[in-house]
């Protein structure tokens, strides 16, 4: 009998709670000061956009070196593992998510009546300038938004383009996986003046390419991150293969670190930026 | 004698097919090319496809072998790495070498966690036999011990600052051969050649202890020695070998139960057997594996219990219908 009480006190109190305190009621008119982020991609573009005052909690990968571009910024400020009930102690009045992850957490915020901006896994250039524009909305900056993104195209639209014969690259992730077309990284690598292998080879968004196929037809240059060596993983570890050592030295692999594509952001122009100038070292030796 | 040869042969026959398979299935065109002398060719042939028909040769006739070993000297039938939890007590061992950098800053460490692994399993079962000899008392406290060694090296891996534990997890508990590399073959030969000549000793006195252990020291086995080498020998071999490729399963049960009628039931020449048998069973699963495809390659220890899970619930029916 208790038991059965005790079912219907939860919901009883949730639905309470949401009438008694509508958090979002107030976070219409006025720009967001309490905004919590649930994800990388949303801390590194939150940071970008405000001031530091105004980001209540970031993701914990936020100040993750291998994967955030903005360690340095969140350093100090409160960190979040997504989950419902330690968003709520943080009082938010804006939350921003992505739209794969953190799933149950985001649903039970919008329930409780929290306003909830997500945004998506961009898959090209014209996406990211979007979601610059829609998490700048959501915070109160559009004209900065605006200008950030403009900044990124600028930079992308200066990068040279091959005269001849566009040389070919892979993206090589830990435990083999590459970025295919549409994706972001394949983007960056055609802003670049390479063209992307992977997605040559038929592979979409985020997949497995093994290591037969890749030594079997293999790229111009390998892009791969080892900046996380330190970190012991057979994914990592599957990188040090020698085969792939052998076919690929260190004149034929461009050193770009993960954090520089997990997301859109300032970090897309500086990935290009660096196989930019891998492809014109190369170019040089060549000559 | 011709059991042997017509096994090593198969074993042989297996070995060339599967250094014939590309990732996506039936593919010999790489080993003409690596034949003319063809840098890709050869590449992909040395350095991909020949470390794996070696490491599944070597892991395979190693399982085989100790599996028959174990059977013998627990004179248990269901003995086997996999299912007493000797081969998940090794992946433990391996995980912790290698996630602690143990392996990475000791030449060795990565073999060496799989083999003290393997020895503490053996040594426990061993205790434990020796104070309750039935055959659901081992399979009880290999249950436990599997279990255990599981959830222990997935909290290892949790504990780790690795964003791949969760997929890797997978890797330890199921075992695979696919882009292991000569290095890894290296890393697990000694201890697997070693390992197995212990085992291969242990033939007579195994024979011996078939009659009960009290007629076999009479016959001038001295039964701790046996002990000692059989159990340091199985370490040696599985530990070894699930530290390079994970722990692959029924393989040590489905084989000195499929060539046992073949020798009489004589566990001397069974232990002989149960090396190219075990081999030729895990490059056939290997094989099959790559021909199966599909977005992420299955693991081997999934092909493995596949087979030897029903195989496996066989004999316990049999055993417990022959027990009334």
């Amino acid at each position: 009998m208790a038991g059965r009480r005790g079912a219907l006190l939860l919901p009883t109190l949730v639905l309470l709670a949401s009438f008694l305190a509508p958090p979002s009621a107030q976070a219409q008119t006025a720009k967001p000061q309490r905004i919590v982020s649930l994800n990388l991609c949303t801390d590194q573009l939150l940071l970008e956009l405000v001031g530091r005052e105004r980001i209540a909690s970031v993701s914990f990968l936020a100040t993750d070196p291998e994967f955030s571009a903005v360690v340095d910024q969140a350093a100090g400020i409160p960190p979040n593992r997504g989950l419902a009930e330690e968003i709520v102690g943080f009082d938010p009045d804006l939350v921003l998510a992505h739209r794969f992850a953190s799933r149950q957490s985001v649903e039970a915020l919008k329930r409780l009546g929290y306003a909830v901006v997500e945004i998506d896994l961009p898959q090209d250039l014209a996406a990211v300038r979007d979601q610059i524009a829609t998490v700048a909305a959501a915070v109160g900056e559009p004209a900065r938004g605006r200008a950030l993104a403009d900044r990124i195209e600028a930079r992308l639209a200066a990068l040279p383009q091959p005269a001849g014969k566009r040389p070919t690259a892979a993206i090589y992730e830990p435990s083999g996986y590459a970025f295919g077309a549409n994706s972001l990284a394949d983007a960056i690598l055609r802003a670049a003046g390479f063209d992307n292998l992977a997605a040559e080879l038929g592979i979409g968004g985020y997949a497995r390419l093994g290591l037969e196929t890749l030594l079997a037809s293999p790229p111009d240059m390998l892009v791969v991150d080892d900046t996380a060596a330190d970190r012991r993983s057979m994914a990592q570890q599957f990188l040090d293969h020698p085969a792939l050592r052998r076919r690929f030295p260190d004149g034929s692999r461009i050193a770009v670190p993960r954090r520089l594509w997990i997301c859109g952001g300032s970090a897309v122009a500086e990935a290009a930026t660096l196989l930019s100038r891998a492809r014109l070292e190369r170019e040089s030796r060549r000559r | 004698m011709r059991a042997l040869v017509l096994l090593w042969s198969l074993t042989g026959v297996l070995a060339l097919l599967s250094l014939c398979m590309g990732p996506t299935g039936f593919a010999p065109g790489i080993v003409a090319q690596a034949l003319d002398g063809e840098a890709t060719g050869r590449l992909i042939l040395f350095e991909l496809r020949l470390p794996r028909a070696l490491l599944a040769l070597l892991v395979g006739g190693t399982l085989g072998l100790a599996g028959a070993t174990l059977q013998g000297l627990f004179r248990n039938p269901l003995a086997e790495p996999g299912i007493i939890g000797v081969s998940g007590c090794a992946a433990l061992g391996a995980v912790i070498a290698f996630y602690s950098g143990l392996s990475a800053s000791i030449p060795l460490g990565l073999p060496l966690g799989g083999v003290l692994g393997a020895l503490l399993a053996i040594a426990l079962l061993l205790a434990l036999a020796a104070r309750d000899a039935r055959i659901s008392t081992l399979l009880l406290a290999g249950v436990a011990l599997s279990a255990l060694a599981g959830a222990l090296t997935a909290l290892a891996l949790n504990l780790s600052p690795n964003p791949y534990a969760t997929v890797e997890v997978v890797f330890w508990l199921l075992g695979s051969l696919s882009d292991r590399s000569m290095e890894h073959v290296l890393l697990a030969l000694p201890f697997m050649v070693v390992g197995s000549a212990l085992m291969l000793f242990c033939g007579r006195g195994l024979e011996a202890l078939t009659l009960g252990e009290d007629t076999a020291t009479s016959l001038g086995v001295s039964i701790r020695r046996l002990r000692s080498l059989a159990v340091i020998g199985a370490a040696l071999a599985v530990g070894a070998g699930v530290a390079v490729t994970g722990a692959i399963g029924f393989v040590g049960l489905i084989v000195p139960h499929l060539l046992r009628p073949l020798v009489g039931h004589r566990p001397a020449p069974l232990l002989w057997l149960s090396i190219p048998g075990g081999a030729a069973l895990t490059l056939a699963a290997d094989i099959a594996v790559r021909l199966i495809g599909g977005a992420v390659e299955l693991r081997l220890g999934v092909a493995t219990a596949l087979i030897g899970a029903p195989f496996f619930l066989w004999l316990v029916l049999r055993l417990s219908r022959r027990a009334a």
